[in-house]
């Protein structure tokens, strides 16, 4: 459904020795995402799993390699014309907007400004009240209330790839279930193919491929059970190939 | 009685489909065009000749008085002053503003000077527009005024925008407030290619707990510039802010100088102020929900103006 194909993304490294060094953030990744499937993204920080969905939505532009929506090669495509293909992006911190309101932008997402259609958005994402519609998308919104506008802005693009970066940053702990059962049940009542990048271990649980990012890699692709010992030693320490015991704490935990 | 540049003015500058309702004046090329007054709003010609009074009864409720002024003539530099009297305890809409329309490579211009007496306890909502149509290359200049005298617990928002075609603009607002009373301004200007805008803000509030608040929001494109001055002159315990964006876009340029003066221990006084591109990640936002580049900056600019 989904193909990407030794994708590899690469910036200029300001702090390496020699003038003009690249970093690979992305290292030759390749996967196919199943039509309707639900998979998480996890990993260290810095391992490149928001870069990854940044480069499957064209925010960043690819260093080499191939993306395939249904066959048909997007790569070379740009944020509006993935967008129009199928592929809705949510934000980790979502732009603040002076002047803009929900309505506004939950318009522009569904293609219409009909009341009763935003209405019917609105109840079926389900975690907002109508009255937000009027709401600016402003400084004033708390982190909790953007992301919940984030998630209805990208639902009401009805699209075939939905992705969710770190969906539950600023959402209370009584929000986040409600959250993933509002994304499992777009993934099985419109057959999203649904990727949401996260640590929560609500979101791993709800997934049916967890896929673990390392130093710009797919480490491991498969169920939450056989990831167990991968997470835990790094929920344990990210720093394992360097660490010198107590002497040297350079992780400064 | 209206032509249609006089019709496109008056659709431009209040929104009118023809005469309004209630109370109006309407001027045209420094000439009466057309008065109506109403049991509670009265006008009059001043005693210089060179503007309006109007008189808004006390107690009124909900009414509204419409003043647009047209200026189609080619080589016109219309100025007037008018003075608004609104009564103890009324609450009234001012809908002015003025519509220039060029058809020649002459100059034309309007000066309006408008001072306000807000009463006690009154509320009042003035909204304003400037407008510049036409293919003549003359320019086009609106030079404004806006004094404002806020009685204790009186209450005015005030609603100024200037959208399209205006080459010059000198604005100045002024405002004094007494205690108790409140006051909202919003100002929002667009300018483009080689037009200039300025505008000056000076409000002093002289009354405990009086509040003012002062937003402007600019968009500056082409080789336009806007500049923006505001000072909130606090005297005694009172709360004041002045909030002003700036939007830059081609190779426009922007000045904004907000001035907090405190000279009461007790007075609050807080500004923000911005100037820059529209943010890249707001671009990402609309195109990530199917927008094209140029859709997207235009809904955002549609909203930071709305």
């Amino acid at each position: 459904m989904l193909e990407i194909k030794d994708l590899v993304f690469s910036v200029s490294d300001p702090e390496a020795p020699e003038k003009g060094a690249q970093k690979t953030i992305i290292d030759r990744i390749s996967y196919t995402f199943e039509k309707g499937k639900f998979y998480a993204i996890t990993g260290p920080n810095g391992s490149g799993k928001t870069t990854l969905a940044k480069l499957i939505m064209g925010i960043y532009d690819l260093t080499s390699g191939s993306i395939f929506l249904e066959g048909k090669e997007i790569a070379s495509l740009g944020i509006t014309e993935r967008a129009q293909s199928g592929i809705a992006y949510s934000f980790q911190h979502p732009a603040r907007f002076k002047g803009t309101t929900f309505r506004d932008l939950l318009s522009i997402a569904a293609g219409t400004e009909d009341e009763d259609k935003l209405a019917h958005i609105v109840a079926r994402v389900g975690i907002c009240s109508l009255d937000f519609l009027d709401k600016p998308v402003d400084a004033r919104l708390s982190g909790g209330e953007i992301k919940k506008v984030e998630l209805a802005t990208t639902i009401a693009r009805n699209p075939k790839v939905a992705i969710y970066d770190e969906p539950d940053t600023g959402i209370d702990l009584w929000t986040i279930d409600p959250m993933v059962q509002l994304l499992k049940k777009e993934q099985h009542t419109h057959g999203t193919t649904t990727i949401a990048v996260s640590h929560n271990r609500a979101f791993l649980s709800a997934a049916d491929t967890l896929l673990l990012i390392k130093d710009g890699r797919i480490a491991y692709a498969g169920d939450l059970e056989g990831a167990a010992t991968l997470l835990e030693d790094l929920s344990a320490c990210g720093y394992g190939d360097t660490c010198e015991g107590e002497s040297d704490v350079r992780c400064y935990r | 009685m209206f032509d249609a540049i006089d019709k496109d003015l008056l659709k431009a500058v209040a929104d009118l489909e023809g005469i309004p309702k209630g109370a109006y004046n309407i001027r045209k090329n420094g000439q009466l065009l057309g008065r109506e007054v109403s049991a509670n709003i009265i006008i009059e010609t001043n005693d210089q000749g060179n503007g309006i009074v109007v008189r808004i009864k006390p107690g009124t409720m909900n009414e509204s008085v419409h003043i647009p002024v047209i200026v189609s003539q080619a080589g016109l530099h219309d100025v007037v002053y008018n003075s608004f009297i609104i009564g103890e305890g009324s609450d009234v809409t001012i809908v002015a503003g003025c519509g220039i329309h060029c058809g020649s490579a002459k100059s034309q211009g309007h000066e309006g000077i408008h001072e306000f007496q807000v009463g006690k306890g009154a509320r009042m909502k003035y909204v304003e527009k400037h407008v510049a149509l036409g293919q003549g290359k003359g320019k086009r200049s609106l030079n404004p005024a806006t004094n404002v005298f806020l009685a204790e617990e009186a209450y005015a928002e005030m609603e100024l925008s200037q959208l399209a075609g205006v080459d010059e603009a000198d604005r100045v607002n002024t405002a004094e407030l007494s205690a108790g009373s409140s006051l909202l301004i919003t100002e929002r200007v667009l300018t483009d290619g080689v037009q200039k805008a300025v505008s000056r803000n000076e409000i002093i509030l002289a009354g405990e707990n009086s509040k003012a608040n002062l937003i402007s929001r600019s968009v500056i494109k082409g080789d336009s510039k806007q500049d923006f001055y505001a000072t909130i002159d606090a005297r005694a315990k009172c709360f004041g802010h002045i909030e002003c964006d700036a939007i830059l876009m081609g190779n426009g340029a922007n000045e904004t100088v907000p001035s907090l003066k405190a000279k009461h221990p007790d007075a609050e006084l807080t500004h923000e102020a911005s100037i820059g591109k529209i943010a890249d990640e707001q671009l990402m936002k609309l195109m990530s929900l199917g927008l094209t580049y140029d859709e997207a900056v235009n809904r955002i600019i549609q909203g930071f103006l709305k």
